[in-house]
C-alpha cells in the first residue's frame, strides 16, 4: 500500500497529495529525497531509501520536466510493490493534461487518482497471475514461504493458510489470498510448519494488504531448484558460512606478526637512523623558515585565464564523425530547423548521442567511468520531455545542464571556512583536531606540512602529531618540517600504537594551549581490513573535529573505489552511534595534471564531501582552494 | 541551384530600382527624411538611458526550511495552500501583494523571487542581486541556535556582496514562526546576529575565502559590529508564514517598491 503520492512544483508548493491515505509521513522524507537525491545529481537512480525512527520507507520520483514538476510516491520499504512506475507515469500524464499554471488546488484530482490507482493495481495482479500460472508449479512450500517473506507480512500469510479468512473487503486482498490457497491444494503443506515463520521481519500485522510479490524473487528462487526442505538448508548454509567466517577471524587475530616486505630476516632493531638531538633541536644544519616563503596561495585570489568561453561547438561531437555522411545531412537540417522553431519535446533519444558524447568527453578528463555515467543519467532524467527553447541545439541545452549539474556538485554544500571553526573551538578552550587519512604515497605528511604554514600566516599555533608509526622515515619527516617551520611536535617514535600517539598529543596541546593539532597517519589501502580497523580506532578514540581524506589528482576510476571503501569500513567499524565518516577532501599533486581533472569530480560525487584543499606543488606556499567555476570549464572543454 | 541563381538576379534588379528610385528624391527632401530618422534614434537612446526608474525586484532569501516559498505564497494570494518542500528553482513572479487587491487606485506590481536557500543552489542568489531593490532575509525563529553559524554565514556573504554595498539595498531581517510558542523575539535574534557577525569579521580575511570573495568587510574597524554601522539599512521584523501575519513583510516591501 502507498503511504503518500505527493505532486510538487520544482520552486517546492506542494499541488496535490492523496487524501485517501491518510497517514502523516514520520521524519521528513520528502525533503531529505530533495537534499540528498535529486540535488546531488542522483536523480537518475531508481529509487531512494529512507529511514526515521519508527518508519523505513522507498521513495520512488519522476519528473515532468516541461512543467517542472516533480510526483514523488512513498512505500513501506518492505513491500515490494509493482505497480508505483506504472502508476506513476500514469499520474504523470493525466495530471499534466489537468495542469494549469494559475491554479493551485486541485480537489478533483483525488477521484482520477483513484481509478488510476485501482487499475494499475489491478495491472500488476494480472500481470503476477499470468505469470504465476505460466511457470509449472514445482519446489516447495518453503521457498515460497521465503518468497512471501520477503514480501508480505506474516498476518498475511496465516490468512493464507487459513483459508478463508477475508479480511476488510479488499478486493485486491482477497484475490490474492484465494491464489495462495490455490497454490498451497496441490502440497498440502501448511505454512503453519514453517519454522521461518518465526524470525519474520513483521512491521504491521494487520491492516495492510499484500498485492503484487516480487515476482523475479520467486523465479530466482524457482531456477535454483531448492526443494522441500531445501530452504531450511539453504538458511543453514548461509548460517554455517558466516559462523565460518567468524572462525577465520580469531584465529586470523591470532597470527597477526608484524608486516615484512622482503623475505629477508625480519630486523628487530629500531628504525630510527636520526643524530641523537632532543626536539627543541638546536640543530645548526637546518635553516628556519619563517613567513619568508611568502604567502600561501590560499590567500591570493585565483587568476585564470579568460580565453572565450565562446564556440566550442566545433568540437562539440566527436561521435558524430561516425555517422554515414548522409544521415549526418540530414540530421543536421532538421535539428536547425527544430532549434528555430523550438517545438521539439526532448525524448531520450535524441539526447542520446549528446549525452553519450559528453560523457566520453568527462571520461577523457579522467572522471570515473560509474560516475560519468550516473551524472549523464540524472542530467537525462532532468531534461526529458523539456521544450526545446528556440535557436538553441540539443547539444547545447544538454551542455547548460551538464554545467550546472556539475556547478552544484562541486559548490560546497557547507561551509568550509576552516579558521572560522578554529576559532570556535578556541573560544572552547579545547584544540581542533585534524585527521589526514589517504592510501599510501599520496602526499599526506607534504600537505600536512603546507596546512600547517598556512594556519601558521593566519596567527593560528599549530602542533604536529606524527602517529605514521610505521613508514621508515615518517617521524624524520614530520619533525624536519616542525623545526623549519618552528613548531611543536609530538612524537612517540616508530612501533607505536597511533590512537594512542594521537590520544597523549591531544592532551598535550590542550596542555600548552595549542589550537590546531595535526595528525598524521599511516597511508593504507581501503581493503586492507586490519589497517582499516586501526584507522577506525584511532578516530573512534580521538573524535577529530575534521576527518581529511588525502587524494591524490591522478588517480582514475580508483578513486571511487577508495572513497567508498573508506566511508564504509569507518562507518561499518564505529563504536558508537553516530560514525565519523570523511568531513573534507585535500585533492594533492594538482599540478601534475594539466586538464585531466575529473578527479576532483568522482571524489566530490561519490563521497558528498567538499574539497578543501588543493596542493599544487611542493614547497609549503603551493596550496589553495578549489575553484569551481574553473573546473567546470575545463572539463567541459 | 537555378532557382539560386535565378532569385539572385531578381534580387540585384530590384536593388538597382530601389537606388534609382532614391536617386530621383529631391536633395532636400532627402535630407529632411535623414534628419528625422536620426533625431527619432537618437531621442530613443536618450529615453533608454536616463529612464533610470528604480528596479521593483524583492528577493525572499535565507536557509533551506525557513519559510520562504510559503511566504512568497502568502504574498502572492493570501494563503499558503498546502504547504512547501525544499525548493529547487527559484519561485519568480511579478504581481500586485495580495493584500492590496482590495485598494482602489494605481498599485505597483512587484516583482518577487524566491531564491531557493540549499548550499548547493547559493549561485543562484548571485543572479538576482544586482537588480534587487529590497531584500528579505527570512531566518527560522524556532530552529535559530542550531543553525546560527550558517545563518550568519549567508546574511554576511549577502551583506558583503558588491552590488549590495554598491546601491546600498536595505534588507529586512524576517524571523519567521513566530506563531509557536518556543519561536524566538526578534531583539534576540537580532543580537545573537550582530555577535556572530562579529566574530566573522575576525575570522574572515577580506581576500577570498571558499569560492566566495568577500569583497567588501562589514562595520566601523575597533568597534563591534551592529547593524546600523551597514551602510544600507538594515531593519528587524517578525512573521509567521503560516498564519497569514505579514503585515511588517509587507509594509517593508511597500515601502522600497514605490508605486
Amino acid at each position: 500500500m502507498l503511504e503518500q503520492l505527493l505532486i510538487f512544483t520544482r520552486g517546492g508548493l506542494i499541488l496535490w497529495t492523496c487524501k485517501e491515505i491518510g497517514n502523516a509521513l514520520k521524519g521528513s522524507p520528502i525533503d531529505t529525497l530533495i537534499r540528498s537525491c535529486l540535488l546531488e545529481e542522483r536523480s537518475g537512480a531508481v529509487s531512494f531509501n529512507y529511514d526515521a525512527p519508527g518508519a523505513a520507507y522507498t521513495l520512488k520520483w519522476t519528473f515532468h520536466n516541461d512543467l517542472g514538476l516533480v510526483f514523488v510516491a512513498v512505500y513501506q520499504r518492505i513491500l515490494h510493490l509493482l505497480y508505483v512506475d506504472d502508476l506513476l507515469s500514469m499520474v504523470k500524464q493525466s495530471f499534466s493534461e489537468v495542469y494549469d499554471p494559475k491554479r493551485m488546488a486541485y480537489d478533483d484530482f483525488d477521484e482520477t487518482f483513484r481509478q488510476l490507482r485501482m487499475e494499475a493495481e489491478a495491472r500488476a495482479e494480472e500481470l503476477r497471475k499470468i505469470k504465476q500460472l505460466g511457470k509449472p508449479v514445482t519446489g516447495s512450500v518453503k521457498k515460497q514461504g521465503q518468497v512471501l517473506k520477503a514480501g508480505l507480512e506474516g498476518g498475511n500469510k496465516r490468512v493464507g493458510e487459513g483459508g478463508s479468512k477475508k479480511d476488510d473487503g479488499d478486493g485486491i486482498k482477497g484475490k490474492v489470498s484465494n491464489l495462495t490457497n490455490g497454490h498451497h491444494s496441490n502440497e498440502n503443506h501448511k505454512l503453519g510448519d514453517d519454522s521461518q515463520e518465526g524470525d519474520l521481519a513483521n512491521g504491521k500485522e494487520n491492516t495492510s494488504s499484500n498485492v503484487a510479490v516480487d515476482l523475479s524473487k520467486l523465479q530466482k528462487l524457482r531456477s535454483k531448484g531448492v526443494r522441500g526442505r531445501g530452504g531450511v538448508r539453504k538458511a543453514d548454509s548461509i548460517g554455517n558460512k558466516s559462523s565460518k567466517v567468524a572462525a577465520a577471524e580469531p584465529a586470523k587475530k591470532a597470527t597477526k606478526k608484524n608486516r615484512v616486505w622482503d623475505d629477508a630476516a625480519p630486523k628487530q632493531s629500531k628504525l630510527d637512523f636520526t643524530d641523537s638531538v632532543d626536539e627543541n633541536g638546536n640543530n645548526d644544519h637546518v635553516e628556519v623558515v619563517a613567513a619568508d616563503q611568502g604567502e600561501s596561495m590560499m590567500d591570493k585570489e585565483e587568476v585564470f585565464s579568460s580565453d572565450s568561453e565562446s564556440d566550442d561547438d566545433d568540437d562539440d561531437e566527436p561521435g558524430s564523425d561516425e555517422k554515414p555522411a548522409e544521415a549526418k545531412k540530414k540530421g543536421w537540417f532538421s535539428s536547425v530547423f527544430q532549434s528555430i522553431t523550438g517545438k521539439a519535446n526532448l525524448e531520450k533519444t535524441d539526447l542520446g548521442p549528446a549525452l553519450k558524447a559528453l560523457k566520453e568527453r568527462l571520461m577523457t578528463k579522467n572522471v570515473a567511468e560509474e560516475i560519468a555515467e550516473k551524472l549523464c543519467e540524472s542530467v537525462e532524467a532532468s531534461l526529458e520531455g523539456k521544450k526545446l527553447s528556440s535557436f538553441t541545439r540539443i547539444s547545447s541545452t544538454v551542455q547548460a545542464a551538464m554545467e550546472d549539474a556539475l556547478v552544484r556538485i562541486l559548490t560546497p554544500r557547507r561551509s568550509i571556512d576552516i579558521l572560522r571553526d578554529v576559532h570556535a573551538s578556541k573560544e572552547q578552550r579545547k584544540p581542533y583536531v585534524v585527521v589526514f587519512v589517504g592510501v599510501n604515497g599520496v602526499g599526506k605528511s607534504t600537505n600536512l606540512a603546507k596546512v600547517a604554514y598556512w594556519l601558521q600566516q593566519h596567527k593560528v599555533s599549530v602542533m604536529m602529531a606524527a602517529c605514521d608509526t610505521f613508514r621508515s622515515g615518517a617521524v624524520e619527516q614530520l619533525r624536519t618540517h616542525a623545526r623549519r617551520l618552528q613548531i611543536p611536535i609530538f612524537e612517540k617514535g616508530y612501533e607505536k600504537d597511533p590512537a594512542v600517539v594521537a590520544k597523549e598529543a591531544i592532551q598535550e596541546a590542550t596542555r600548552n594551549g595549542s589550537d590546531v593539532v595535526l595528525v598524521d597517519t599511516a597511508g593504507r589501502m581501503q581493503d586492507n581490513e586490519p589497517l582499516m580497523r586501526a584507522l577506525s580506532k584511532l578516530i573512534n578514540l580521538n573524535q577529530p573535529d575534521l576527518v581529511l581524506f588525502v587524494g591524490e589528482a591522478l588517480v582514475g576510476n580508483d578513486a571511487v573505489d577508495q572513497l567508498s571503501k573508506f566511508n564504509q569500513k569507518l562507518s561499518d567499524l564505529s563504536t558508537s552511534g553516530n560514525p565519523r565518516l570523511i568531513d573534507g577532501i585535500l585533492l594533492t599533486k594538482f599540478d601534475t595534471i594539466d586538464d585531466k581533472v575529473g578527479a576532483a569530480l568522482s571524489m566530490v560525487y561519490i563521497s558528498g564531501s567538499p574539497v578543501m584543499f588543493v596542493g599544487c606543488g611542493q614547497s609549503y606556499t603551493d596550496l589553495k582552494k578549489l575553484n569551481v567555476k574553473a573546473i567546470v570549464k575545463t572539463l567541459l572543454k | 541551384m537555378d532557382n539560386w541563381e535565378d532569385m539572385k538576379i531578381v534580387a540585384e534588379q530590384w536593388s538597382k530600382q530601389g537606388i534609382e528610385f532614391v536617386q530621383q528624391i529631391p536633395p532636400p527632401q532627402l535630407y529632411a527624411a535623414i534628419a528625422v530618422l536620426l533625431l527619432a534614434t537618437i531621442w530613443l537612446f536618450s529615453v533608454r538611458l536616463f529612464r533610470r526608474t528604480k528596479s521593483n525586484t524583492v528577493l525572499l532569501s535565507g536557509l533551506s526550511g525557513s519559510g520562504k516559498t510559503m511566504l512568497f505564497y502568502q504574498l502572492r494570494d493570501g494563503s499558503s495552500h498546502q504547504g512547501a518542500v525544499t525548493s529547487m528553482e527559484p519561485n519568480e513572479g511579478t504581481f500586485v501583494l495580495h493584500y492590496e487587491n482590495i485598494k482602489k487606485g494605481k498599485v505597483r506590481p512587484v516583482h518577487l523571487v524566491d531564491v531557493p536557500g540549499h548550499s548547493r543552489l547559493r549561485s543562484k542568489l548571485e543572479e538576482y542581486l544586482p537588480r534587487a531593490a529590497a531584500i528579505v532575509f527570512v531566518v527560522d525563529a524556532l530552529e535559530f541556535l542550531p543553525n546560527i553559524r550558517a545563518v550568519s554565514e549567508y546574511l554576511y556573504d549577502i551583506l558583503t556582496n558588491a552590488s549590495v554595498v554598491k546601491n546600498k539595498v536595505p534588507v529586512l531581517l524576517c524571523c519567521n514562526k513566530t506563531d509557536k510558542i518556543t519561536a524566538h523575539t526578534k531583539e534576540f535574534i537580532r543580537k545573537q546576529m550582530e555577535k556572530e557577525i562579529e566574530k566573522l569579521r575576525g575570522s574572515r580575511s577580506a581576500v577570498s575565502t571558499a569560492d566566495i570573495t568577500n569583497d567588501f568587510t562589514l562595520g566601523i574597524e575597533g568597534e563591534v559590529f551592529s547593524f546600523s554601522h551597514c551602510h544600507n539599512k538594515v531593519t528587524v521584523a517578525e512573521a509567521s508564514g503560516l498564519t497569514g501575519e505579514i503585515d511588517q513583510v509587507q509594509a517593508f516591501i511597500r515601502e522600497h517598491v514605490k508605486p
